[in-house]
């Protein structure tokens, strides 16, 4: 028998955190899979620092470029060891050319700034089996000022009988650039697979049991 | 006695199923019988279509279509550091202990090895085709090549012809390069059950019709064979660009009765167009082994072949007869092998070519190669890019110079994703008949 005020297991990894709360309520146990993102406000300000970095890094190139057109690369090696002095000039003379600084600058800001207010932050997505009816997949969103200030937004829910379920899958999704573990729901009737964390990415420890939990009700329901 | 060492290997290659040929036949049946050996072994390739993802073939042999389109002959694009962040979450995640590339002209299998060896990997690498020296596109795959390995543990060629030429065109030490030939599946290419009478002599050709596998010569040999030999009959299997000449000689010399023209015929086929006939023509102009020439002295079939590249090495004396790629010496040859055909029982040579030729081989002789491998030091990137500078006097600088570069990039990916976030995947071991009940080794891993 399930202990109605029975603590919530918790699983954190990274920036994930895994809850799973069984409540007790008529008619039966309903079960909640929470995984919870906690972003640092610092993550903006570190891409901001990666951002600064990378603009001095271009400057730096394209001074070293400028001084190449008039010396053979060797030479420019060897006075610029032994002659600060002059790229402190040239760097104040690159200054002075405000086109080339604002278009570098330009861009680098340009780019943060799309980039912060393009995200879509997730706060929570949730799981919730109802046994005998069906399974509840919500999404929390974050309403954000580029990533500063941030508020609870919007949330999406999509309900799917338990009925319309075949059978819930653990995926290894393929990227060009990466390999994760996916938790997906094969629906009758359907090609597509349905995601069940549509925007987060959960190891597979927190996966698992979620996994199992999907599994133990639709083999419950087609057990009676 | 101490257990043989399992390791767990990598397979790099563009070339892998759902397409078929030597390199694609290659590395499935070496990877089957390593499993059989105890082995792990990983499959890595481009995706072919909507063929993209992990996919699961026979003994659990687990294959990562990685959704790196092809761009040009089947090869992904080269995009020197591209594929380092996949190559390394693979690398990881599947717990690789070796990294085995196929093929010189696959860029995936260049670039996970170059990766690898970045990463402080084992690397082997298998050449499975002859180039030549002269012409543009061989200087820069040469170059190419010489990169690969001038920082490789060690390299197989599937014959000697083609471990000269591999020691050459990369300046490999010959001590680093082992000779294991392919082999044939000997269970699935089985002779005719009955013998076919000889009053009709059936001359099969299966390959690409392409300049390279000299399907000019066979529009010159045809009608010469035909006029000399009222009794021959021709089966050409396959597709290419000189179908077409091949059809216009057939006109010519009308011959719509005597040549039949199958079009492509898949590999699952094969066996059942050999079995119909007596002799195996293979007119190929450049051969690094040639296992269509094994598969056909595996149905009972004598071979007829060019001599060129590794192909006298494949089979013994008395189930081949070998001419120079000339059209009258292959006139002359073929006429040879009509007048030893009574000789030749097909049952004889199919379980000759049992004894001699065997993936499970293949792979004991390949694990040797792997058990070498490993045995090798380790060493730090300043240790070896001293190999790199020998490629060249401007090369050698630049080859220094990528590594260096792929040496940071891989730092700077493991300052922003450490290795203890990539997931290891859990060894998921198949149900054998005996066992009635689920392998629980892997829920336990993956709790």
């Amino acid at each position: 028998m399930v202990d109605p005020e029975m603590e919530p297991s918790t699983i954190t990894k990274g920036i994930y955190t895994y809850v799973h709360d069984v409540s007790q309520g008529p008619p039966e146990s309903i079960d909640v899979h929470h995984i919870i993102v906690s972003r640092s406000r610092a993550g903006g300000i570190i891409f901001c620092a990666y951002a600064i970095l990378f603009a001095l890094i271009c400057l730096l190139i394209l001074l070293l470029l400028q001084r190449c057109k008039a010396k053979p690369f060797g030479m420019l090696i060897i006075s610029n060891i032994f002659n600060w002095w002059n790229m402190m000039n040239d760097c104040q003379l690159l200054i002075q050319d405000k086109s080339v600084a604002v278009v570098l600058w330009g861009f680098t800001l340009a780019g943060f700034l799309l980039r912060q207010s393009r995200r879509k932050l997730v706060m929570k997505e949730s799981v919730i089996i109802l046994p005998a009816f069906g399974v509840q997949l919500e999404t929390f969103y974050m309403r954000h000022f580029f990533g500063l200030v941030q508020v609870s937004g919007r949330t999406v829910r999509h309900f799917v009988p338990i009925d319309k379920i075949l059978k819930p899958v653990l995926n290894e999704c393929v990227t060009p650039v990466t390999c994760y573990w996916s938790l997906s729901l094969i629906i009758r009737e359907q090609e597509q697979l349905l995601l069940v964390f549509k925007e987060l990415y959960p190891p597979i420890s927190m996966l698992v049991p979620i996994w199992k939990a999907l599994c133990a009700s639709i083999n419950e329901e087609y057990a009676d | 006695m101490s257990q043989q060492k399992k390791h767990r290997i990598l397979m790099v290659s563009d070339f892998f199923y759902p397409n078929f040929g030597g390199v694609e036949n290659h590395i499935y049946y070496l990877s089957q019988c390593l499993i059989k050996l105890g082995h792990k072994v990983v499959v890595m390739t481009h995706a072919y279509k909507n063929r993209s993802g992990v996919r699961y073939m026979t003994c659990g042999l687990k294959v990562y279509y990685v959704p790196w389109k092809p761009f040009l002959m089947q090869n992904t694009l080269p995009t020197f550091y591209g594929t380092l962040p996949i190559v390394r979450t693979i690398l990881i995640r599947e717990k690789i202990t070796l990294v085995h590339g196929h093929q010189a002209f696959s860029t995936l299998c260049h670039e996970a090895l170059m990766h690898a060896r970045t990463m402080g990997y084992k690397v082997v690498f298998t050449d499975h085709s002859l180039y030549g020296f002269a012409d543009v596109g061989s200087i820069h795959m040469n170059k190419v090549l010489q990169f690969t390995l001038a920082d490789v543990t060690q390299a197989i060629c599937v014959s000697h012809t083609s471990k000269e030429n591999t020691v050459l065109r990369s300046g490999l030490p010959p001590e680093k390069v082992f000779v294991i030939p392919n082999a044939v599946d000997t269970a699935m290419f089985k002779p005719a059950p009955e013998r076919l009478s000889s009053h009709e002599i059936v001359i099969v050709v299966i390959s690409r019709l392409v300049y390279r596998k000299g399907a000019d010569l066979l529009v010159e040999v045809i009608p010469e064979v035909c006029s000399l030999h009222p009794n021959v009959r021709f089966i050409i299997g396959g597709d290419g660009p000189k179908r077409v000449r091949l059809e216009e000689m057939r006109e010519k010399h009308s011959l719509q009765d005597r040549v039949d023209m199958l079009g492509a015929v898949p590999h699952a086929k094969v066996q059942s167009v050999l079995i119909t006939g007596h002799i195996f023509l293979n007119s190929s102009l450049t051969e690094a082994f040639c296992i269509a020439i094994l598969e056909a002295a595996s149905c009972g079939l004598l071979t007829v072949s060019t001599r060129v590249g590794g192909v006298p090495e494949v089979l013994p004396d008395e189930m081949v007869v070998l001419a120079e790629p000339d059209p009258n010496d292959m006139v002359l040859a073929i006429t040879k092998a009509i007048d030893l055909l009574p000789q030749i029982d097909p049952l004889v040579m199919h379980k000759r070519m049992k004894k001699l030729y065997s993936w499970h081989d293949v792979a004991k002789r390949t694990e040797i190669v792997y058990d070498r491998a490993l045995r090798c030091s380790n060493q730090n990137l300043l240790e070896r890019l001293p190999r790199y500078l020998t490629c060249g006097a401007w090369a050698g600088k630049l080859f220094c110079l990528v590594m260096i570069i792929d040496f940071l990039f891989w730092r700077f990916l493991q300052l922003w994703k450490p290795d203890r976030e990539i997931e290891v995947v859990p060894d998921i071991h198949l149900m054998t008949k005996n066992e009635d009940t689920w392998d629980s080794s892997a829920d336990e891993s993956l709790n």
